[in-house]
């Protein structure tokens, strides 16, 4: 699974730290998901997406 | 919320075990008890002196946590095994061979929980390449361990069949073992700390 968070995070002027702390998880979460290795729940997924005002088919690609 | 009940508890009980432990003397146990509970919520410690609130305890954090019960179950368990079995051959009666086995498995212990508690820090810093090689180092150090003990083994069985000191397995045991090892851990500490402060 690809991931556009860090391409969603810039563009919204957002540090991992903020964006740890908007979703309500820690700053490594964020860097695991920006790197694609961590699989989020729907939850998680749902509030990142919200957090960087777009949907989740936007931020996360699967590759297959 | 969750954070404030789990750091809560943690400490909570390593107090009363602290009161517990003074009252029986069991200084030893005390100070790595004490020095277990730092390292646990070393990161909840550290985030309540500088920012003055809990870090919170996330879905991946959750999973890890299991993860981190079942593996330190299985580090404990093999290290009991092998107590008992060094116990059931009395080798243990002699007091320097009881300080160096229990220095062994402190340090051996230390370097497992911080490790563990350092590599999700580290881990996301180390790129396919780091982890690869750390793997590589890790690999060497363990390996040498087992050839250390093989070579041992079989130096005193090929010995005391031939009847000579038998050259291969000794320079195995004493030379390229803790060479190979003390290269693995050297590598592995240095590609360890260097993902630990680098940036992302």
């Amino acid at each position: 699974m690809r991931t556009r968070i860090k391409e969603f995070r810039t563009k919204h002027h957002l540090t991992q730290e903020k964006l740890a702390q908007m979703v309500g998880v820690r700053r490594e979460t964020i860097i695991f998901l920006e790197q694609g290795k961590y699989n989020p729940s729907l939850k998680l997924a749902y509030n990142v997406a919200r957090a960087l005002k777009t949907n989740i088919e936007e931020l996360f690609v699967f590759d297959g | 919320m969750k954070t404030k009940r789990a750091f809560l508890a943690v400490y909570i009980t390593a107090l009363v075990l602290t009161i517990i432990l003074i009252s029986l003397r069991a200084y030893y146990v005390l100070v790595a008890i004490i020095a277990g509970t730092l390292l646990i919520g070393y990161r909840e410690l550290w985030s309540l002196i500088r920012l003055r609130r809990l870090p919170p305890v996330d879905e991946r954090v959750m999973e890890n946590t299991s993860k981190s019960i079942r593996n330190g179950f299985i580090f404990f368990a093999i290290t009991s095994v092998f107590l008992m079995l060094l116990f059931s051959i009395n080798v243990t009666l002699n007091p320097d061979t009881i300080h160096f086995i229990g220095g062994l498995f402190i340090s051996a212990g230390a370097i497992y929980a911080l490790s563990y508690l350092f590599y999700d820090r580290a881990e996301p810093r180390l790129g396919e390449r780091g982890l690869r090689m750390l793997k590589m180092f890790l690999m060497v150090a363990g390996i040498s361990v087992a050839v250390f003990i093989l070579s041992a083994f079989l130096h005193n069985i090929v010995s005391g069949l031939v009847g000579t000191e038998e050259p291969v397995f000794f320079i195995m045991a004493t030379i390229l073992a803790p060479l190979a090892f003390t290269v693995g851990i050297i590598g592995s500490l240095v590609i360890f700390v260097k993902g630990l402060f680098s940036r992302v």
